[in-house]
């Protein structure tokens, strides 16, 4: 157990630029972006009279309306920007996992301790899965926590009380624990995409973005190219359940309570089959789902010729 | 358990090429071996399936293991420096040292910090802002300080200044070196491991050409030097090996009859580099 978490900290200390630095950087940049706001509201308005009347319609809004509003918009839509960096820094991050020390020849030293092949991959793995995640999310919570003062700030010298305002309407508590949940369960959803992407680090003799990239893109055309003639349907190309898969997914691409389908359009529109309001009920029906357990057995595949290679080897 | 290493018919394919053939090889406890050989000779593919890299064909236990299956349990009790210069190049030295103390249950911080006090590396260089002879000096403090039984060195003095090499070999022995341990070395410059040495292992074309003691190699080999007239009754006693080097003759003699072959000229103790080419000449004309 020592020994994996003195692993997870050697990927956190190898990444701690993608991992730690970017999300304060989009953290920065929310906060800057309310900042500017301010300066721009007190150059341009004049005692910042509209902006008081704004204050004071909003109160007027119902209750029920201004807090779904808060919640949906602000509280969960502000997780939007993290989640699609977070996506990307894992992409890369998983990409040179087991590539980059083969590439310089530390592989040579890693290999020099006592640590098992098993060990060091799984490491590798809850760091995409669990850390770079958690990671996110604390800097996502602090920055709501300061946008929400700045908020309240200037909700206060509007003279209207900030916390019946929109503070306890939003229930940001609720949402951040919503998008924490979400991005954990994605990253179980996420399992046979990242085994993927594990094993082509695994074996890549160089560029792993290419081989990552070019065998579905290759293996859907293939398929476009057979099946052109005969009766196409875009849900059996790899596009397709790939989009579909990712339609279908736990995470939070709109930010509503509600029941709705998510469309995600890759030239042909695909809809999820599930449920997308965010709610843990249907994060837990994909988790439970016959197409996760489908993922599973892909991810398994995955992770296993990742092993395989990983245990093989060397510098060379 | 007295033998560190024992091999039976210890092959290495890559494709069609064999890099190792069949080698028998027992590396008893306590040694200092040299396991020399010219370029692509299968020493580094030897020594790989030694240390669980690389699989192999035929029969190899280390310390009772089996390399390729328990890689991680092996790697307890045996240190490598696989080449300089393999060290994590992003990494900063105290962050090196805490992961090493967290993975390896044999490392020994204290022991660390005080090879490196000997050295100009500190704390808060990280890696890629080291010289190499610094990186591997670090290198070297890290493996030392981790009690192991086996210490398998791939060419480690590889591109250093004679200072460094010099020092490195002094630490190892002074330092390192007890019966208990048994230390694996290839390198190319023999001249400079040969006085450490206790055992030496020539390997030429995947196969062993010669595995003996220094000090069989004492007693078994003579270098005779003589004058250009005495040279042909020196080649009729059946030399290993003959060089002309400033008008003499200089011949190797494997066995031979002291007496005989000092009425003719000099008589040396050979150097492991005559003896390493000499062999080597002897199974390329074979």
């Amino acid at each position: 157990m020592n020994r994996l978490m003195a692993l997870i900290q050697r990927e956190f200390i190898e990444n701690r630029g993608a991992i730690r630095t970017t999300p304060i950087v989009i953290g920065a940049l929310y906060i800057i972006g309310a900042l500017m706001t301010i300066w721009t509201t007190v150059h341009f308005d004049n005692d910042l009279y509209s902006f008081k009347e704004g204050v004071r319609m909003m109160a007027e809004v119902p209750e029920e309306t201004r807090g779904a509003l808060i919640y949906g918009s602000n509280l969960l839509g502000g997780s939007l920007l993290f989640t699609f960096v977070l996506s990307v820094v894992i992409f890369f991050y998983l990409l040179g996992a087991l590539y980059d020390d083969r590439k310089d020849r530390s592989i040579l030293f890693w290999k020099s301790l006592p640590a098992s092949d098993t060990i060091t991959l799984l490491s590798k793995l809850l760091t995409a899965m669990v850390l770079i995640p958690l990671v996110f999310w604390a800097v996502y919570v602090a920055t709501q926590i300061v946008t929400i003062s700045i908020a309240s700030g200037m909700v206060m010298y509007a003279g209207e009380n900030p916390w019946t305002l929109f503070i306890a309407l939003g229930q940001p508590l609720k949402a951040w624990f919503m998008v924490l949940a979400s991005w954990l369960a994605f990253s179980i959803w996420a399992l046979p995409y990242y085994g993927w992407l594990l094993l082509v680090s695994s074996f890549a003799p160089r560029i792993p973005l290419l081989f990552a990239v070019l065998p579905p893109i290759i293996i859907a055309v293939l398929q476009v190219w057979i099946k052109f003639l005969e009766t196409f349907t875009f849900s059996g190309n790899l596009f397709g359940i790939i989009g579909k898969w990712f339609a279908n997914s736990p995470l939070i691409l709109s930010a509503d309570e509600g029941p709705q389908r998510v469309i995600v359009s890759l030239g042909v529109p695909i809809t999820s089959d599930m449920d997308n309001a965010v709610t843990i009920g249907n994060m837990l029906d994909r988790l439970f789902s016959q197409q996760m357990l489908a993922g599973l057995v892909i991810a398994a595949v995955f992770l296993t010729g990742a092993l395989w290679f990983r245990t093989r080897a060397t510098d060379n | 358990m007295t033998n560190v290493i024992e091999a039976r018919g210890l092959t290495k394919r890559y494709g069609r090429s064999v890099a190792v053939d069949h080698i028998d090889l027992t590396i008893p406890n306590g040694r200092i071996v040299g396991l020399i050989g010219p370029n692509g000779a299968g020493k580094t593919s030897a020594l790989k399936a030694m240390l669980g890299l690389a699989n192999f064909e035929g029969e190899l236990k280390v310390l009772g293991k089996d390399p390729s299956k328990q890689r991680a349990a092996l790697m307890e009790d045996v240190c490598f420096i696989a080449d300089v210069a393999v060290l994590p190049r992003w990494i900063r030295v105290s962050e090196l040292i805490d992961l090493t103390e967290k993975i390896h249950p044999k490392f020994s911080r204290e022991k660390c910090l005080k090879y490196l006090a000997a050295t100009k590396v500190t704390q808060d260089h990280k890696v890629k802002q080291l010289s190499k002879g610094m990186v591997v000096q670090l290198h070297l403090s890290i493996v030392m300080a981790i009690d192991a039984r086996l210490l398998v060195l791939d060419e480690p003095t590889l591109g250093l200044d004679i200072i460094y090499r010099k020092s490195f070999y002094t630490n190892l022995l002074n330092d390192y070196f007890d019966e208990e341990r048994t230390i694996v070395i290839t390198t190319h410059q023999v001249e400079e491991v040969e006085h450490i040495l206790s055992d030496l292992i020539f390997i030429q074309d995947g196969k062993i050409a010669l595995d003996c003691s220094m000090e069989k190699v004492q007693e078994d080999y003579t270098e005779l030097m003589v004058r250009a007239d005495q040279a042909e009754a020196a080649r009729a006693l059946g030399p290993l090996f003959e060089r002309v080097l400033m008008g003499r003759h200089i011949f190797l003699f494997q066995g031979g009859d002291r007496e005989q072959l000092k009425a003719l000229g000099e008589l040396h103790t050979p150097s492991v580099a005559d003896l390493f080419v000499a062999t080597m000449s002897q199974g390329a004309s074979a």
